[in-house]
């Protein structure tokens, strides 16, 4: 910072300008630029005016650092176990003066509060950083970083937090992840910048004051902000019943039939999946028959019903046999849903 | 002739007053100064200090200090002292003692007296950072009289 203090004669009776006058932002007067505040007095001697005089201080405008990470989406990202690239969407704001780098490191918390509720009790793998493409949304056209280059004051860019689940959590496990955005120069494009920390003295350039908050992690003043988010899971909880019930029977018919040879079985597998667990998807049923049975051809029946414990006979047709396995695929079911594959066989 | 005679006599009479003002040997002096105002708390008490511009970051608060005297032994009339806000700070609050300009100069006058209009051309009350001109009037500056004349402002 430099600062002058003049005493000027001027000629002209007319305010001079400011100099150095620049765009305001919200961040603020742009660091380097100068202020220059310049009086002009006009007076009478005896009645006669004189030359006007003007006296100006000038000082410079020095670098405030200050950075914001936020969390979108004010709520956990629902995973399911073993999914690949669960994404957390992070905004970084560069509330400094100046346009800077910010280095983007991604921390997950081993055990404690987690950001939505809840307590972290598992680590992802394979986490990484990647910045939006403007969009919004993760998607291959997006960029793996670890820092985010020349940021300008005011600007600010979506960041995406990935990692992988692994296949063995359950729901309800949490992983709290937390990323950190440090303030480091700007000014060459395309290689981070020095780490910034507050200028100890006034010197003749522009000094440095990190003027940043407390984040999740990090302290105030320290030129960081850090923000949270978790990865929560969430499970299908699938239970698989199998009944059977005499149909018919050769002899009595439909009436009281017995499992004699030659009667009709109605084989029932049914699908549940627990209140509060995510909703189950591509859900495939494969049946081997037992010896000694025969399918009755075309009898297969999905997606029907159950009545308490009670299989309804119900649903549409559909599925294959083939190798001597009953083979269906039931729709999604969602929470507390149950739903069945009904096909017959005979006894040999 | 006759029509350029008065031209240049009133002229002649310009280059004598203004050599007449020169040879005055400067009988105003003005100084121009600057602090940052910081809240200090110190046992419990929080104060404000004045501190020299040294680091000025956007939201400190300054004071803009003009100190003036008359050095000649003759009074001074109508000294009226214009200062023109410089752009990166805006008026941290009306003061007493001054008039304000909310159009680059032109008029001054009590802050909640002036209208600014906005982008659509409606006129509306001016706001502190509407303000752009400050201007002291002092009458009558005796021979030897000096004094101190300041605004707080905040940087933007």
């Amino acid at each position: 910072m430099t600062r002058t203090s003049t005493l000027l004669g001027a000629a002209s009776s007319l305010a001079l300008v400011a100099l150095g006058a620049s765009p305001a932002f919200a961040a603020g007067t742009t660091a380097g630029s100068t202020i220059q505040n310049t009086v002009t007095v006009g007076y009478q001697v005896g009645g006669v005016a004189q030359t006007a005089k003007t006296a100006s201080d000038t000082f410079t405008v020095d670098r405030k650092v200050n950075v914001s990470v936020t969390e979108v989406g004010s709520a956990a990202t629902v995973v399911s176990p073993g999914q690949v690239q669960a994404v957390s969407t992070f905004k970084v704001t560069n509330l400094s003066n100046d346009t800077l780098d910010f280095a983007l490191a991604a921390a997950q918390l081993s055990g404690g509060s987690a950001a939505w509720g809840g307590s972290d009790n598992f680590d992802g793998t394979n986490v990484k950083i990647y910045l939006d493409n403007g969009d919004g949304v993760f998607t291959s056209a997006d960029t793996q970083v670890t820092y985010l280059d020349e940021l300008a004051a005011d600007a600010a860019k979506t960041v995406f937090v990935v990692m992988d689940i692994p296949s063995t959590q359950v729901t309800g496990d949490i992983a709290s992840v937390v990323l950190t955005a440090t303030a480091k120069a700007g000014g060459t494009a395309g290689s981070q910048g020095a780490a910034l920390t507050t200028s100890a003295t006034n010197t003749s350039g522009v000094d440095t004051v990190l003027a940043d908050g407390a984040g999740a992690t990090d302290a105030a003043n320290d030129g960081a902000f850090s923000a949270k988010d978790d990865f929560k899971v969430s499970a299908a909880a699938l239970s698989v019943l199998k009944t059977s019930r005499v149909v018919s029977d050769p002899v009595s018919g439909t009436s009281n039939p017995k499992a004699i040879p030659g009667a009709t079985i109605e084989y029932c597998i049914s699908v549940a999946n627990a209140s509060g667990s995510a909703t189950a998807t591509n859900i495939a049923v494969n049946d081997p028959l037992p010896a000694n049975v025969t399918y009755v051809a075309s009898s297969i029946l999905l997606n029907g019903t159950v009545t308490g414990s009670t299989c309804n006979t119900d649903g549409t047709a559909g599925g294959t046999f083939a190798s001597n396995t009953v083979t269906g695929t039931l729709s999604d079911i969602a929470a507390g849903v149950t739903r069945t594959l009904v096909f017959r066989a005979t006894i040999n | 002739m006759n029509r350029h005679l008065p031209a240049s006599l009133s002229a002649l009479a310009f280059s004598l007053a203004l050599s007449v003002a020169a040879s005055a040997a400067e009988p105003v002096s003005l100084k121009g100064d600057v602090q940052v105002e910081r809240t200090v708390t110190a046992n419990g008490t929080t104060k404000t200090v004045l501190a020299p511009p040294t680091t000025v970051v956007p939201g400190d608060r300054l004071l803009f200090t003009t100190r003036y005297s008359n050095d000649g032994d003759k009074p001074v009339d109508s000294f009226v002292v214009t200062n023109p806000l410089p752009a990166p700070v805006r008026l941290a609050a009306e003061e007493a003692g001054y008039e304000v300009s909310v159009d680059g100069g032109r008029t001054f006058g009590r802050l909640a007296a002036l209208t600014v209009a906005d982008a659509a051309g409606v006129r509306r009350a001016a706001q502190l950072e509407d303000v752009t001109h400050i201007r002291w009037t002092l009458a009558h500056l005796a021979p030897r009289a000096s004094g101190a004349l300041e605004y707080h402002a905040v940087v933007r």
